[in-house]
């Protein structure tokens, strides 16, 4: 039997009680230890605070009656007149309809051809067929969308290389380029030329984090090429793929502007009115003002945001990771 | 009370944050509920003559008579000789200051380091003009901004039309420039005789009022431009394509249409027109600039008279028969450089173009001719010329100069009203002998190539005050042509009903033109039917015209009472 212990056992060292994982330093030992890394970040946090915070802060213009001529707080506050004014507008709904046709086409279309070229890519063996396959596709996503809609224009305008080809072949000019009913595919050829080789650039990335002793030791197993793509490729890409797509649902409200405004005389403001154009037309050449524009830009903010919350929920309820590893 | 759990979303912190928030929120109530409603873009009306505090007109004696007289303002006189130029300014004044003006450029904008602008800076009397040159097919648009954000150098030109951009112009005047009036106010012919001699009426449309409702605020902020009269815009005909098809100049908006489709050949390349959408409107009797007319004892709306129908079921005829390029609704075509190609055989443009078809030409060796249709009218009726009402553009000066500053900028002013005929004219039109231009065999300056690119760029220096009187000049043959043309059509044109004010739409009838000016072209390029005309007569009505029926029929009252 062991002698009874009467007296205290030696206190534990302070190091040694402190449970693991609660080891916690005051702030002023965090700061005195990671102050080389925080001052690294402060760049990026004054460019946040000058480009994004400072101008988000001036969202509050759109619940006054803003003039730029008058000091700012003798703007007197409307509450939500702008946002009843916006969706009172008529031309409002037809460009929310209208932007929401884009994006959604944009992410059923689009998004899945990036995958599509980043699996083609992926599976080309030759390094020289695959970085000039690579510097093609990708090339055109720096071009302006002034220089793509001109190359469209053209090329296949009515009056461009491939009407005249037609018209010297006995045929009828093309006449798509302004034609309303098919500019959704018009928009498609544009953005499959433009960003479909962007979107494969990101998907590449992630396809070359997959480990290749998956792929040598399916290979083994006899897994064919399409069910190691199925089993080992597509399952490897899926954070990536789920992270861009609720960035793209968080952002489908923002279609773009050059691409609509550019093509808008050739068919017309009621298929080229987007919100980002709306916005444009009614409030910075137009003559409902700064405070109207941002009402519709905190709107688009507003739903953007929700979309996200609500996207990332749901991937996080699916068991993936989202925009961020929940804790 | 039980503590709450770490897991109960009640914990104490939470519960801070909620009961913040719910302040915060219920001290925002009263101010999004004590909300005021939203004033801004209600129009405005300002008289522009019969002011007491304009400069005095003294007229200005031209050094030389013109060789065409003519009826200005509709029909001006013309120069078909080259004057030996004179002084006009007697003594220069001293000045040292340096002025950064921003203007619109169509166009290359040439180098600030060529002679031309230190030519100009001497001879004014030692006032540097630094020009801020911005792209002129977007400056009306961003010009609101750089107005907004005060970022325009110490002043801004800005044409008449470009206040068609601004959401509410009055407003901007009064905020943005220097108040002019005390300084130009009376006699003024001693240190700026030039000024003193510009027209009463072109100092009148240079008044904006500080409270549009009150008419004793009224106040000069602009220096006038030129005040010119006839026609600002034309269809031009290439005579020499209409005679090698056989085809005499049409005289009728009938005859326009088959000599269109004489002349078109869509499947090798060839159009009638480009652009139809300005200018055409008179040749039904449809009004200019906002579309109102005095019809029955009411303002009637273009869009609300059977000749909108007419005028845009012709527009659509010449799409559906292919007499416009197709390409034209895009909006990218160079309209001038397919009339030089024979691409197209009609072009509506500026009437500048005439004489910028006969440069253009002459330099690259391509040859034609060109000329203006004359008063076409449809169906029988009297034809309409829209003309120029008033003067041609302002320059502005910043609110934030100084007295001194602002005479000084007179000065340079009044140097640049000198009119034709005097060596400062020819040093702003045509630069510096040898560097720019060289004198013809019968005297008249000839561009070089650095003339043509610096100095005979649209804007500059020359538009930057109006001239005491405004001619035709250039070369003869197209002196005495644009005179004829003017003599011809001056008799059709457009009384102003709104002469003595200037009328500023409400912004929703402004919103409602821009979405009517889209639904027209959606006609005219075959995108929606002519049977959509009454819906958007109505569509238009209630989204703002009517209010700018209401507030266009008070500001007629006003005048004609």
């Amino acid at each position: 039997m062991a002698a009874l212990q009467t007296s205290a056992p030696p206190a534990p060292s302070r190091r040694q009680a402190r449970p693991r994982g609660r080891n916690k330093r005051t702030l002023a030992q965090r700061l005195r230890h990671d102050w080389p890394l925080l001052l690294l970040t402060l760049p990026a946090l004054a460019q946040l605070a000058v480009f994004f915070y400072w101008p988000s802060a001036w969202n509050i213009i759109a619940f006054m009656d803003y003039s730029p001529h008058r000091p700012f707080w003798e703007n007197p506050f409307v509450g939500f007149a702008w946002f009843e004014r916006l969706f009172a507008n008529p031309y409002f709904l037809p460009a929310l309809l209208n932007t929401l046709k884009y994006a959604f086409a944009n992410l059923l279309f689009l998004f899945p051809l990036s995958i599509v070229l980043a699996l083609v890519m992926h599976s080309v063996v030759s390094t020289k067929v695959r970085s000039l396959f690579q510097s093609v596709v990708y090339l055109p996503y720096f071009f302006s969308w002034v220089l793509v809609v001109t190359v469209f224009v053209q090329t296949l305008g009515s009056d461009g290389l491939v009407s005249n080809w037609l018209l010297d072949f006995g045929g009828e000019r093309l006449t798509f380029t302004s034609n309303p009913d098919s500019f959704l595919f018009l928009a498609w050829l544009q953005w499959a030329w433009k960003d479909a080789g962007w979107g494969m650039i990101i998907f590449l990335a992630a396809l070359a984090s997959i480990n290749p002793s998956l792929y040598e030791a399916a290979a083994v197993d006899g897994a064919s090429r399409w069910r190691r793509m199925w089993h080992i490729t597509l399952p490897g890409i899926r954070p990536v793929i789920v992270l861009l797509l609720i960035l793209h649902i968080g952002g489908i409200l923002n279609v773009g502007f050059e691409q609509y405004q550019l093509q808008r005389n050739a068919v017309g403001y009621q298929t080229t009115e987007v919100l980002d154009t709306f916005v444009y037309y009614r409030s910075v050449i137009g003559t409902e003002g700064p405070s109207f524009g941002t009402a519709a830009g905190l709107f688009k903010g507003v739903i953007g945001l929700i979309l996200v919350l609500v996207a990332n929920n749901v991937a996080h309820r699916l068991g993936e990771q989202g925009i961020y590893q929940k804790s | 009370m039980a503590t709450p759990s770490d897991r109960s979303p009640l914990r104490r912190r939470s519960l801070f944050k909620v009961a913040g928030l719910g302040a915060a929120g219920a001290a925002g109530l009263p101010l999004v509920a004590a909300c005021g409603e939203i004033e801004s873009g209600s129009g405005t009306s300002q008289a522009t003559e019969g002011f007491d505090f304009l400069p005095t007109y003294k007229e200005w004696p031209l050094p030389v008579e013109p060789d065409l007289v003519g009826e200005p303002p509709n029909h001006p006189s013309g120069f078909t000789t080259y004057p030996e130029p004179v002084p006009a300014i007697e003594a220069l004044p001293s000045n040292s200051g340096t002025f950064e003006i921003t203007v619109p450029m169509w166009g290359e904008a040439p180098s600030q380091d060529d002679p031309y602008f230190a030519a100009v800076a001497e001879a004014c009397g030692g006032t540097t003009v630094n020009l801020r040159q911005a792209d002129g097919v977007t400056f009306a648009e961003t010009s609101v901004q750089w107005l907004n954000a005060n970022e325009f150098g110490d002043g801004i030109m800005l044409f008449s039309w470009m206040l068609f951009a601004h959401p509410n112009f009055q407003e901007t005047v009064v905020n943005s420039f220097y108040d002019l009036t005390d300084i130009v106010k009376g006699d003024i012919s001693e240190r700026w005789p030039l000024l003193a001699g510009l027209p009463t009426a072109s100092w009148g449309q240079s008044v904006w009022s500080t409270d549009p409702n009150d008419p004793e605020t009224a106040r000069v902020f602009g220096i006038p431009g030129s005040f010119s009269g006839g026609p600002g815009n034309a269809m031009f005909a290439r005579t020499d394509l209409l005679e090698a098809a056989g085809q005499a100049m049409p005289t009728t908006v009938e005859e326009l249409l088959e000599v269109a489709r004489a002349v078109s050949d869509d499947a090798n390349g060839r159009w009638a027109f480009a652009g139809t959408d300005y200018l055409t409107p008179q040749w039904f009797g449809l009004a200019s600039g906002d579309g109102w007319a005095y019809i029955d004892g009411k303002l009637v709306h273009n869009c609300e008279r059977p000749e909108y129908t007419e005028w845009l079921e012709f527009r659509r005829t010449l799409w559906d028969e292919k007499l416009v390029h197709p390409d034209t609704p895009t909006g990218t075509l160079d309209g001038q450089a397919l009339h030089k190609a024979g691409t197209i055989v009609f072009q509506l443009d500026g009437i500048s173009w005439w004489q910028g078809f006969i440069d253009q030409t002459t330099a690259e060796g391509t040859g034609g001719t060109i000329a203006p249709l004359g008063a076409l009218s449809a169906n029988g009726r009297e034809p309409l010329v829209h003309v120029n009402t008033g003067v041609d553009s302002w320059t502005f000066l910043n609110k934030d100069l100084s007295q001194e500053q602002v005479e000084e900028f007179l000065d340079f002013a009044n140097f640049c009203s000198a009119p034709y005929g005097t060596t400062e004219y020819e040093i702003l039109n045509y630069g510096v002998e040898g560097t720019h231009f060289t004198y013809g065999p019968d005297g008249t300056p000839v561009f070089n190539e650095t003339g043509t690119a610096v100095v005979q760029a649209p804007v500059n220096y020359k538009t930057m005050s109006g001239h005491v009187q405004q001619f035709l000049t250039g070369t003869p043959e197209m002196v005495q042509a644009r005179f004829e043309y003017n003599a011809s059509v001056k008799d059709f044109a457009e009384a102003n009903i709104f002469e003595g004010m200037r009328v500023e739409g409400p912004a929703d009838f402004k919103s409602a033109g821009q979405v009517l000016i889209d639904q027209q072209n959606d006609i005219a390029f075959g995108r929606a039917d002519l049977s959509s005309i009454p819906e958007m007569v109505e569509t238009w009505k209630a989204n703002g015209g009517e209010t700018g029926r209401e507030h266009y029929t008070a500001a007629y009252e006003k005048l004609h009472g």
